[in-house]
């Protein structure tokens, strides 16, 4: 079960895919203050990214997943609070 | 066009021909090494050469080919026949790029999508594994081409860059930029950006292009992708083309150094020769050449020192190899050094200093020429440069070329029978048996020459029987496949040569006589084994050279011709009395087949069909001076030969007269030249005939036959010329006999192309115009005539 | 007549190869050359001395490497520079090359400009 949804907190495990961006998303848009666990976490959708990225619950576990806790992890921290990067035209 | 095109156009059309064949035989016997071998060289050839022009989709398509060969051939995958399907394909498509490209000297517009899903086919079975080439290699010049920083170069974490550039500038080495856009609907077509992020290799830094303005929540379309990456990464170019090969529109790769990232971080703008300031540019660009010098002899410098390492007893003439490359690096680099008699050790330290002296600037270089300057300058290629050509003693010649040195053979040809006219007028008309004799002599002498320039040409036209063979491989493949048949073709004597004209008048017939056997003679699996033969059906093609002549067989082990139900048939369509009904042997009755009206509707299939019978192959074999016959046995097969003519294009033919005009007739048929006595000529149910050593011969009357207005002088002998016919000897009631002539004939045209008596017009000596017979119209016409 | 340019051999089983070598050596002032494959390459080496080499990897009968070996081995012995191109750029295929006996080796296709700068650097003390 790669997405199990509580009151405040959510938890994603595994292969969180395409078909667990809705459910996530909508439990996102009615959660007052959500809070996400990605410590089983082994990839994320682009489109789960996505809506952490929107909504920005707090993330409390950091993924055990090598490149979900280097890579993605910072991005989702970064983006909290911090300054919204323009998408930029090339020259 | 291009000659370097030309070429590479003209080598193409060979190598395709041989991936074709082999892949062919792989299928058959995918253990050979040396057919694997072989397949994958062609393809491995083709894409070198390929890479020279701007066709990526060309390149990146055999490629992809080249690949999967290149596992078969390293025994990581073996070949199925869904693989031979897809190699087939992809080659097929290539010709007829490659057709689009003789004529617009571009690929077609579709060239894209329709390579790319090919190529998504061929790396199938290759599945994720990460491809050990780099696919880009073909494209991609020699070395890293530093480009310019782009501005989205400022997605990245600054701080990151700031270390980076320093890490790189230090170790003089290069990294892989990446912005990836994945397009909004992307998650439709079940892509996920971020897991193909997840598998780019080394990956350094990975940042997010996030939407200029996220929407409100409450409008979000969670199913639209709004988000981007820029991404650093250390992976060769080749392993991230490959990695994006779905997505190449989404991704822009550039390659940056330390100082091209520098550069962007405090905005400083690359060094870039104005094109009004020509001097400045000038000295730019040898200063760029400088550099380019200083580069390669670095480069040089390094792999000497390389060599070096390999063996320590480094001696004779791999030293003084090494030493001489040593020597002109340095040279060029302005520090030349004493090279002569060197020894191993001596030479290393010189090395030593030297590269640490020649270190060039880790500059950035200019940009790399645009494609076309490398396919430009080849006009001048020296084809009269004595010391050229070691390796290729092969001349390519256009067939046109070849045809009209044909022309001019057979134009020789008449100018030289001309003077036996000449020398028969001397005699004659001018009385002078001395001056004719002079002109036989001279005539003698350039008939000689003449047949040997003749010889020569022809030789230069003939081709082997593999050429009409080749095309039966994928033939017999495809539709045994759509019939559920079985099918093991075998081919012999494929080696045999014979003129060109006739390997490409073969082709039709030979086509229609395997669909034939394919359609019609091979039974199912099923039903042979029930008939107690192998599963696998046989179609042997062979061909044999005999005199003047080749014999093309098509043998298969089918179900074989039942004379009987031929013969009813033949009877049931009116094509035999009902007494041939009752007498015809087997091997007559097999022979209806070729009559005129026996294969019809009923059995024309998807195949054979299109309502072409074996009489129009046997029509058209005639017409090539060629005879078909064939064998059958039930149960066991069929067999059909072809006699062909080895050449078509110089026709040896009787000349004969009848009411003043000329014809010709071609030698081969002819038997022999009889005068008869006027009474001696008989007369059978109505017709002529002639008792000859016993045998009874009918006479027919060519200028009735051709309808021309001519009656013998009842009071002299009979000109008659004895031609046979299938075996069957007719005389030919003529006027006069003439000379045989050699000529090139003309395939009928104009107003005559409909008249089917005649099979085509040759020129003669005296500038007449000569019309050879179809004998076997010709007869037909005096049946109809009687 | 007697040429006093540079020869070159260019040994390449693709002809579309051989032209293009061919013409960008001749503009850089070669007399060219062709071969075929190794062998080819080898038994003109054995009647013509070359002044540079210029061959691919991967060809029929005998490969690059193979040829380079037989270049620089008793039975041909020549140490005239050979620059060995290939379309494979896999690692290790520049050692093997240059264990073989190769000076240089490139990845194709060579862009023009450098192919010439380097066979001019290579042959720079053969009379023009």
């Amino acid at each position: 079960m790669p997405l199990e949804l509580n009151e405040t907190t959510a938890t994603l495990s595994d292969v969180v895919t395409v078909d667990e961006v809705e459910p996530l998303v909508a439990w996102l848009r009615t959660t007052i203050k959500p809070k996400v666990n990605l410590r089983r976490c082994n990839h994320l959708h682009t489109g789960a990214l996505q809506a952490l990225l929107l909504f920005q619950p707090r993330i409390t576990s950091s993924p055990t997943d090598a490149f979900l806790a280097t890579q993605v992890l910072p991005l989702l921290r970064g983006s909290s609070g911090g300054p919204v990067l323009p998408e930029s035209e090339p020259p | 066009m291009n000659p370097l095109l030309a070429q590479f156009l003209a080598e193409a059309a060979d190598l395709l021909s041989q991936v074709d064949e082999g892949l062919l035989q792989l299928e058959r016997d995918p253990s050979d090494p040396e057919l694997v071998n072989e397949v994958f060289r062609a393809a491995h050839t083709f894409k070198g050469s390929s890479g020279l022009f701007d066709f990526p989709e060309l390149t990146r398509l055999t490629h992809a080919a080249e690949d999967l060969l290149d596992a078969v051939r390293s025994g990581k995958l073996s070949l199925d026949s869904g693989m031979t399907d897809d190699l087939l394909a992809a080659f097929d498509l290539i010709r007829g790029w490659l057709a689009y490209v003789t004529t617009h000297e571009r690929l077609p517009a579709t060239a894209g999508p329709a390579g790319q899903s090919l190529i998504v086919k061929l790396r199938g079975p290759l599945g994720g594994e990460q491809a050990t080439v780099n696919p880009s290699a073909a494209t991609v010049p020699a070395g890293p081409v530093i480009d310019r920083a782009p501005d989205w170069l400022s997605l990245f974490d600054e701080e990151w860059l700031e270390k980076s550039a320093t890490w790189l500038s230090s170790t003089s080495a290069t990294m892989r930029f990446i912005r990836f856009t994945p397009d909004q609907g992307c998650f439709f077509r079940a892509e996920d950006p971020l897991h193909l992020v997840s598998q780019v290799p080394a990956l350094a830094q990975l940042d997010l292009i996030q939407p200029f303005e996220w929407p409100p929540p409450e409008e979000y379309d969670e199913y639209a992708c709004l988000i981007g990456f820029v991404l650093a990464t250390r992976a060769a170019r080749g392993e991230l083309d490959y990695l994006f090969r779905y997505v190449p529109d989404q991704i822009e790769i550039v390659e940056l150094n330390g100082d091209a990232i520098r550069r962007h971080l405090t905005g400083e703008e690359p060094p870039e020769p104005r094109a009004d300031e020509s001097a400045v540019a000038a000295a730019a660009q040898s200063q760029a050449e400088n550099l380019e010098l200083a580069r390669d002899a670095y480069a040089i410098l390094t792999a000497a020192q390389r060599s070096l390492t390999f063996g320590e007893s480094l001696t004779g003439v791999r030293l003084s190899a090494v030493a001489r490359s040593v020597a002109a690096a340095a040279a060029a680099l302005g520090v030349p050094v004493e090279t002569a008699d060197p020894d191993a050790e001596t030479l290393n330290a010189q090395l030593t200093s030297l590269l640490t002296e020649a270190r060039p600037t880790p500059d950035e270089t200019p940009p790399p020429p645009p494609p076309v300057e490398r396919a430009a300058p080849v006009d001048r290629g020296r084809a009269d440069d004595p010391g050229g050509q070691v390796g290729t003693r092969i001349l390519k010649v256009d067939q046109e070329k070849v045809d009209h040195l044909m022309e001019l053979v057979g134009e020789l040809n008449v100018a030289k029978n001309g003077l036996t006219f000449l020398a028969d007028a001397a005699e004659e008309e001018f009385g002078s048996r001395v001056l004719s004799r002079r002109i036989k002599d001279q005539y003698s002498g350039l008939h000689r020459i003449a047949e040997e320039l003749q010889a020569a040409v022809m030789d230069v036209r003939m081709l082997p029987l593999s050429v009409a063979f080749s095309r039966f491989p994928r033939l017999i493949r495809d539709l045994s496949r759509r019939l559920g048949k079985t099918v093991e073709l075998v081919t012999e004597g494929e080696d045999t040569m014979a003129d060109k004209d006739v390997i490409e008048a073969l082709g039709d017939p030979l086509v229609h006589l395997v669909r034939n056997s394919l359609d019609h003679g091979i039974e199912t699996s099923a039903d042979r084994q029930a008939a107690g033969k192998a599963p696998a059906a046989r179609i042997t093609l062979t061909a044999v050279a005999d005199g003047d002549a080749v014999i093309v067989e098509i043998a298969d082990d089918g179900r074989g011709i039942d004379p009987d139900k031929v013969k009813r048939k033949a009877y049931e369509k009116g094509l035999i009395s009902e007494e041939e009904l009752e007498t015809l042997t087997d091997s007559d009755a097999v022979d209806l087949v070729f009559r005129p009206g026996f294969s019809t509707a009923d059995q024309v299939s998807d195949l054979s069909g299109r309502g072409v019978g074996m009489d129009a192959v046997r029509a058209s074999v005639e017409k090539l001076g060629g005879a078909v016959t064939m064998r059958s046995q039930l149960g066991r097969g069929t067999s059909t030969r072809l006699r062909l003519p080895l050449s078509m294009a110089v026709t040896q033919v009787m000349v004969v007269s009848v009411a003043g005009q000329r014809f010709g007739i071609p030698v081969d048929l002819v038997v022999e030249t009889v005068r008869v006595p006027s009474g001696e000529l008989g007369r059978v149910l109505h017709q002529d005939v002639v008792v000859l050593r016993g045998e009874v011969v009918p006479v027919i009357d060519l200028a009735r036959a051709l309808d021309m207005p001519w009656t013998a002088d009842p009071a002299a002998d009979r000109a008659i010329l004895i031609v046979s016919m299938h075996g069957q000897r007719v005389g030919l009631l003529v006027e006069q006999f003439h000379r045989e002539v050699d000529v090139i004939l003309k395939p009928m045209e104009g107003l005559l192309a409909y008249a089917d008596e005649f099979s085509g017009t040759a020129l003669l000596g005296d500038g007449l115009v000569l019309l050879v017979l179809n004998m076997k119209e010709v007869l037909s016409l005096a049946a109809r005539a009687q | 007549m007697t040429d006093n340019r540079p020869k070159v051999l260019v040994v390449d089983d693709a002809a579309t190869v051989r032209l293009y070598h061919r013409t960008l050596l001749d503009e850089a002032g070669f007399e060219v050359a062709e071969a075929a494959n190794g062998l080819e390459a080898v038994e003109a080496a054995l009647s013509t001395a070359f002044d540079l080499f210029v061959v691919d990897v991967n060809m029929p009968k005998m490969n690059g490497y193979t040829c380079v070996e037989t270049l620089r081995s008793e039975t041909v012995g020549t140490p005239a520079p050979v620059l060995m191109i290939s379309t494979e750029d896999r690692p290790g295929d520049a050692d093997r090359a240059y264990a073989a006996g190769a000076n240089l080796y490139l990845v194709k296709p060579v862009n023009a400009e450098r192919l010439a700068r380097v066979a001019r650097m290579l042959t720079a003390g053969v009379a023009a």
